[in-house]
């Protein structure tokens, strides 16, 4: 009998061996998932994988397990991608599990499904959250790329059918890690806006891959809690995302979803011309029963009142014309006398009128009257009369010994 | 005619001048003023399709959403 060991001795050789083992160091193992169970702490997955006769404990840590698009659960056909080792503590065998796939399905339709099933549980997608799509918005809010195709075909639809409208484009990455974060930004800044009637979350054909975005919980939730009515435009068609179920529309390009949300110009102008025949026909069939009403009285039975009332009326017509000429001639008189008054005053005023009777003017060389006092020895002066000039010089000047000039 | 605020609210008031040019209870008086009001409202409804051109403008999704957060402050 060989030497005594410990159990701790026991358990650290057989983890030994086992870990030297290459053929349990990096296997490949199907199983189906059993009392799977997620450390609230650690993050840590504890589950049993099982086949038809046997079972093996698997721990999954947390670095790896974050790393599932999906959610393991109970019943689960998995392959998954393990160690074999020991836990040295109770002795007990088991796989440490680094990668863990759906078998059948893949992971990411998987994940689709689930996520789906769980905002569905929670009523994310009810048609009693959804509103109506306005039939004539003013303004059209725009959750997509600025160079991608969508905008070029929702721009080129509404410019067609309905140029009325404006459009608020708030451009986002359709692609990559942020993509999710700032399509639920632009559908909140949209909402908040106020400004837009209707929102379109548009993105071109892609790869479900590329289309992947539209899937993520944090586009549902962004949806969801929008006010605005919200149409969905992603991709070609056939393939449904996470958004077309929450949307409260779904249309399935963005082409459709532009022509879904704006009305069509010849539709307008259909009805123009519908209400414009309608108001006419009502018109003229309403002057028509007017004149059909006339008809009806026989002309005389008004003609004699009419004509007693138009003699009066002709005669106080004179009247007033007889009085309105004699006032206005009475008038244009003493206008005239006033005319005539004024125009003699005017008359005796006349400086010409004082030449007629003997005196003169004294004027400079330019014909500039001058006062006495402005005269000075020398100076060249026209002294002028009511026919002759006299073109002078003066001698001198001298005070005349009175006041007055 | 008071210039309609959009063409859906011109639109509106036309169905209203129907019905109510239609409605033999109204004067005549006023029927001939409302098909006055009516055949102007027809040229600016026609107007506003044949003059409408497409906007577009862009915000700032980072932007306002900064701006918010600063209004709440």
């Amino acid at each position: 009998m060989a030497e005594v060991i410990t159990v701790s001795q026991l358990n650290r050789y057989v983890k030994m061996r086992l870990d030297a083992d290459d053929a349990l160091f990096d296997l490949a193992l199907r199983g189906e998932i059993a009392n799977f169970a997620q450390n609230a702490k650690s993050g840590h997955c504890y589950f049993s994988l099982r086949d038809a006769q046997c079972s093996v404990r698997a721990v999954m840590f947390k670095s790896d397990a974050r790393r599932l698009e999906f959610r393991p659960e109970n019943g689960m056909q998995v392959i998954v991608r393990c160690r074999v080792t020991l836990y040295e503590r109770d002795g007990a065998f088991q796989i440490y599990v680094t990668d863990l796939f759906p078998d059948g399905i893949g992971s990411k339709q998987l994940a689709f499904e689930q996520l789906k099933a769980r905002l569905g549980a929670e009523g994310l997608f009810a048609a009693a959250h959804k509103v109506p799509i306005p039939a004539q918005p003013a303004c059209i809010g725009l959750v997509t790329s600025k160079t991608g195709a969508a905008l070029q075909d929702i721009l080129q639809i509404t410019a067609r059918r309905w140029p009325l409208v404006r459009l608020l484009l708030c451009p986002v990455h359709v692609q990559g890690i942020e993509a999710a974060n700032e399509i639920a930004q632009a559908i909140d800044a949209l909402d908040r806006s106020r400004q837009a009637d209707v929102i379109i979350v548009a993105r071109g054909g892609g790869s479900s891959e590329d289309l992947w975005v539209f899937n993520t919980e944090t586009v549902a939730r962004a949806a969801y809690r929008c006010k605005t009515p919200l149409i969905s435009a992603i991709g070609h068609e056939i393939d449904f995302t996470i958004l077309d179920f929450v949307a409260d529309l779904r249309a399935p390009t963005p082409s459709a979803a532009a022509e879904l949300a704006v009305p069509d110009m010849a539709e307008a102008r259909h009805k123009i011309s519908s209400l414009k025949q309608n108001i006419q026909y009502n018109m003229q069939n309403r002057l028509q029963l007017c004149y059909n009403k006339l008809e009806q009285y026989p002309a005389q039975r008004f003609s004699g009142a009419a004509q007693a009332g138009t003699a009066r009326r002709v005669d106080q017509l004179d009247r007033l014309r007889r009085q309105l000429c004699g006032a206005a001639h009475a008038a244009q008189q003493a206008s005239r006398a006033r005319f005539a008054h004024a125009a003699a005053l005017a008359g005796t005023l006349d400086p010409y009128h004082t030449l007629a009777r003997g005196y003169t003017l004294v004027q400079d060389h330019t014909g500039q009257v001058l006062r006495t006092e402005q005269l000075a020895a020398g100076q060249k002066i026209r002294v002028v009369g009511a026919r002759r000039t006299a073109l002078c010089t003066v001698d001198a000047t001298e005070e005349n010994g009175h006041e007055n000039p | 005619m008071k210039t309609p605020k959009n063409f859906e609210a011109g639109i509106a008031r036309l169905e209203e001048l129907l019905a109510k040019i239609a409605d033999e209870a109204t004067p005549l008086a006023e029927t001939v003023k409302l098909y006055a009001e009516a055949a102007e409202l027809i040229e600016y409804c026609t107007g506003v399709l044949d003059s409408a051109k497409l906007q577009i403008t862009e915000i700032d999704a980072r932007l306002t959403a900064q701006k918010t957060a600063e209004g709440e402050q």
